[in-house]
This record gives C-alpha cells, sequence and structure tokens, in this order.
C-alpha cells in the first residue's frame, strides 16, 4: 500500500524534513506517526498525499509512484484518499452537507448515493443534527468531525489524519481516535499523526512510528 | 460525462454563487461588456446599412463600350455574346441610336426638349456592360482588346471611389470587431481569474481531494458566459429600443436610400449580439481558467 525506500525531503530553502526514510505500510493497518512539532510528521504527510515529492529515494501510494511531473496521475491517487487536515480545509459558506458531498462529487457517484454516505458518514461522526449547519456555525471539535466525515464517507483505501487532536479537550481527543479507529477495515488503512501521545499508547494492533528531527523510526509494528 | 451529468446542479449553484461573491465588482463587468457590445452592435447596424448600400451600387455598376465606324449591328450582337462570356461581366446589351437618345431624354427630364435642336439623332449606339467591381480592370482590358471596339467609357473614377469606399468600410469594421473581442476577451478573463482568486483556498482543497482541473473551473466558465451574455443582453435590448425608435428617422431623412427593413435590421444584430456574447464569454472563460492549470 505504502512502501517509501531512502526517502528524504529537502525544501527550497534547504531544511531537511525528513532523512532516508524507510517504511511499510500495509492494508488495513493502523499507524500512529509521533513527534514534537516541526519534527517532520506533517512533511511526511505531504509526502503521502502529492503535495510534497521525495528529493531522494523512492516512494509509492496504493501502486502510484510519487514523483514530480505526475500531476494527473497523483490527482487520480488522491481520489482514493481521505484526508483530513490538521487546518481542516472546509469550504465556507456550505452546509456540513454540502462539504462532504464536496468530497464525492467528482467520483462518479449517482447524488443520491452521495448524499445517502455523507448522511451516513456524519451520523457516525455524531453530526447527524448539523447536517444543515454552515460550517462557520459550527465549533472546532464539530469541524474536526466534518472533515474526518468528508474523508472518509467517499469510502477511501487510506485514510490520513495530519493532527486531528490538536487544540481538542481529552474527552474530544479521544472521541476522534476512536471514530477514526472505527473507519479502519480489511481494506483501509488509517494513519494518524499526533504529540499527544499518552492518547494513544498501548493499542495491541497498531503500528507506532517515532519522527525526531527528520529521523523515522519504527518503534513497534501492529 | 456521468460525473458531468450528476453534478449540473452543483455547477449551478457554484456559478451562481461566484457571481453573488463580488457583485459590485460583477456588476460592473457586465455593464462595461454591455457598453462594449453595444458599439459593436452600432458597428453591425452601420455595416449592415453599408453593405445593402453598397450592394445597390454594386449592381449599378456599369461601363459603356463603342464601336468603330461600320461595325453593324449583326457584328454589335456577336460582341455581346462575346462579352458576355468575359469573367466579371454580369450582363451586356445592345443599346442602338434610338434607345440611347430615349435614355438621355429621361436622364434630361423637363430639360429633354433641348435635343430638338438637333435636326439628326446625334447619339451612338453602344454596349451597356454591367459588370463586378472587384474585377473591372479585367473586364476593361479585355473589352478593349476586343475587334470592333473603338473606346471604352468607364467611370473609372466613381467606380474606384466606391471601391474603396466598401473597402474601407470592411477594414473599419473588422478592426472594431476586433478590438471588440479582445476587449471582451480581457474583461472576462480578468473577472475569471478575479473569481479564481477569491475562491483559492476552495480550489486547493479540492485539488488535495483529487478533483481534475475540468470539475473545479467549469462553474467558473458557466459563471463567465453568464455575466458576458448578460452583458450581450444588455446590449441587445438598448440597440433594439434604439433601432425601433430611431431607425425610422433615417428612412426618412434618406428616402431615397436602399435601407434594410426595422424588422430585419433589429433581428439580425441582436441575435449575432447575443450569439457573440455567447462566444466571447466562453472563449474568455476558458483563457481565465487556464490560470487554474497554471497553478497545479
Amino acid at each position: 500500500m505504502i512502501e517509501a525506500k531512502g526517502v528524504t525531503l529537502v525544501y527550497h530553502d534547504g531544511t531537511v524534513a525528513l532523512r532516508n526514510v524507510e517504511l511499510t505500510i500495509k492494508p488495513g493497518e493502523l499507524v500512529y506517526i509521533t513527534g514534537h512539532s516541526g519534527s517532520g510528521k506533517t512533511s511526511l504527510l505531504k509526502l503521502l498525499i502529492g503535495m510534497e515529492y521525495p528529493t531522494q529515494g523512492s516512494l509509492t501510494v496504493l501502486g502510484q509512484s510519487m514523483k514530480k511531473g505526475k500531476n494527473r496521475k497523483i490527482r487520480k491517487l488522491r481520489k482514493r484518499i481521505g484526508p483530513v487536515f490538521q487546518e481542516f480545509k472546509l469550504i465556507e459558506r456550505r452546509t456540513a452537507l454540502e462539504n462532504v458531498m464536496m468530497g464525492m462529487r467528482f467520483l462518479g457517484i449517482s447524488p443520491r448515493k452521495m448524499k445517502e454516505w455523507s448522511i451516513s458518514a456524519l451520523t457516525k461522526v455524531g453530526l447527524e443534527h448539523k447536517i444543515n449547519s454552515k460550517v462557520e456555525k459550527l465549533s472546532w471539535g464539530e469541524a474536526q468531525r466534518v472533515a474526518i466525515a468528508r474523508a472518509v464517507a467517499r469510502k477511501p483505501e487510506l485514510i490520513i489524519a495530519d493532527e486531528p487532536t490538536g487544540n481538542l479537550d481529552y474527552s474530544n481527543a479521544v472521541n476522534i481516535l476512536r471514530i477514526l479507529n472505527s473507519f479502519r477495515d480489511q481494506n483501509t488503512a488509517v494513519v494518524i499523526t499526533t504529540h499527544a501521545t499518552h492518547l494513544i499508547e498501548n493499542q495491541e494492533d497498531a503500528t507506532y512510528i517515532d519522527v525526531n528531527q527528520g529521523e523515522v523510526v519504527i518503534r513497534k509494528k501492529g | 460525462m456521468k460525473t458531468f451529468f450528476y453534478n449540473i446542479g452543483y455547477f449551478l449553484l457554484e456559478a451562481k454563487r461566484t457571481i453573488r461573491f463580488n457583485p459590485l465588482s460583477n456588476l460592473f463587468s457586465v455593464i462595461g461588456t454591455g457598453l462594449i457590445l453595444f458599439l459593436l452592435g452600432m458597428v453591425l447596424a452601420g455595416w449592415t446599412v453599408g453593405d445593402r448600400l453598397i450592394q445597390t451600387l454594386q449592381s449599378e455598376a456599369e461601363i459603356s463600350a463603342y464601336f468603330d465606324d461600320g461595325t453593324n449591328q449583326q457584328d454589335a450582337l456577336l460582341l455581346v455574346e462575346k462579352i458576355k462570356g468575359i469573367k466579371g461581366v454580369k450582363n451586356a446589351a445592345y443599346i442602338n441610336q434610338n434607345e440611347a437618345k430615349a435614355q438621355m431624354e429621361d436622364m434630361l427630364g423637363n430639360e429633354s426638349d433641348i435635343l430638338g435642336l438637333f435636326d439628326e439623332n446625334p447619339f451612338e449606339a453602344y454596349l451597356d456592360i454591367r459588370i463586378n467591381l472587384d474585377d473591372m480592370d479585367q473586364v476593361l482590358s479585355n473589352v478593349r482588346g476586343l475587334a470592333g471596339i473603338d473606346y471604352v467609357r468607364d467611370n473609372r473614377s466613381v467606380l474606384e471611389q466606391m471601391k474603396g469606399m466598401m473597402d474601407g468600410l470592411k477594414v473599419l469594421g473588422l478592426l472594431v470587431i476586433l478590438a471588440v473581442g479582445i476587449t471582451t476577451l480581457i474583461i472576462i478573463s480578468h473577472m475569471i481569474r478575479q473569481g479564481i482568486y477569491n475562491n483559492k483556498n476552495q480550489i486547493n482543497t479540492l485539488r488535495l481531494l483529487g478533483a481534475p482541473n475540468g470539475f473545479i473551473g467549469f462553474p467558473f466558465v458557466l459563471a463567465g458566459t453568464v455575466l458576458t451574455m448578460l452583458g450581450g443582453l444588455l446590449a441587445a435590448g438598448t440597440l433594439y429600443l434604439l433601432i425601433s425608435k430611431g431607425y425610422g428617422y433615417l428612412g426618412g431623412f434618406l428616402p431615397f436610400l436602399p435601407i434594410p427593413s426595422i424588422g430585419e435590421m433589429r433581428d439580425k444584430v441582436c441575435l449575432i449580439l447575443l450569439a457573440v456574447s455567447a462566444v466571447l464569454g466562453l472563449a474568455g472563460s476558458l483563457f481565465g481558467v487556464t490560470s487554474i492549470k497554471n497553478e497545479d
């Protein structure tokens, strides 16, 4: 599903974000990527979704080689990924339902199914009563859950969540992680970055990866 | 294609949102486009009148060929057939002495009594040749070269002035159309780029979710086309009123001019304006959305 071999990422200003990353993630795997702010967690996720490209080494995501100049193929690959961005990236002046449906509109799904899947996803994240609320009227936690619903409603093969517990209190953070875990199945892998290590420890079947100053270390394989 | 049909409602709604997001700026764009298209409509109307005038004048363009001494009527009729076969000749007719005198009497009207001062008919038989203005030089050279023709009166200066006027009008019209086309394209593409800039966060999110450029750009193309067509409608409406109220005066001032009817003029100009606005709107919008691709 994901295979990184000797991946290094250097930004234009010379900052080395990731060094020689060796990583394999299989379908259905739950992966927690931990590390301090600025350690390289988000850079790793950016590579997985094609927002950045490896400076060295090779990276394959869902069978697609992640190289610069393959925009069209990478755009197609993104349709198979459910991303939850740190800053949510919800579309303003639209309702929660419209935002979730927006993630599916270009997938060739019929409007009836789109609506059905969106309402189901919003219900799963506990927002059935906010379906028609404009996203700017939602609380931080609610907006976070709309972003998750958008990512999962389109039934992706890979869910990537960047700091989904940031700025949330303990109970809300645990709830968000529980929701994300619930979407993992035989075919869908879930990759979550967080710096809140106390929330994720001791999960038997999870893989734990530590990122420190661009170095990636697999602490425990699930 | 399936995705397109599934999302028609979404595209229309997004286009409406794009238009309503910056209403004042879009209103000014519609008015600006309308004014430019109005100018195009005026040129088209002038062109239509001019075209009709020139067509009439062109059909009247003629030269006269006079015979050598000793050419009889039978020779003259043979010459008529030869001349009819020359490229650029629309028709040729033999005018005998009596017909030539009758024509002059018609032209002189009340003054025709003056012709009574002559003991004999002073007019010669000749050939009346109607020609295509564009082929004037070739026709003149061919007719002059025919055996039995003494000289040709060509009214060259008048005919050349007519031809020059016609060419000038065409060039002027084309320049105005070009200017209007470019200006409209610039206004619309700028408006679309502004819309794209205003929605850059949304566009970026859609990209990250995997939306293709066509899906992202279509609502903007739709908005640009609709706004330009609104400008076209504004221009067509104003011209419709102007032609309905003012066109009759033109016929009153210049009663001898063969101008097109009000209905013909109004329908032609308004339909062309609407069609041109749709084409320019589409082209300008497509040009504008290339900025989405450029940012990829």
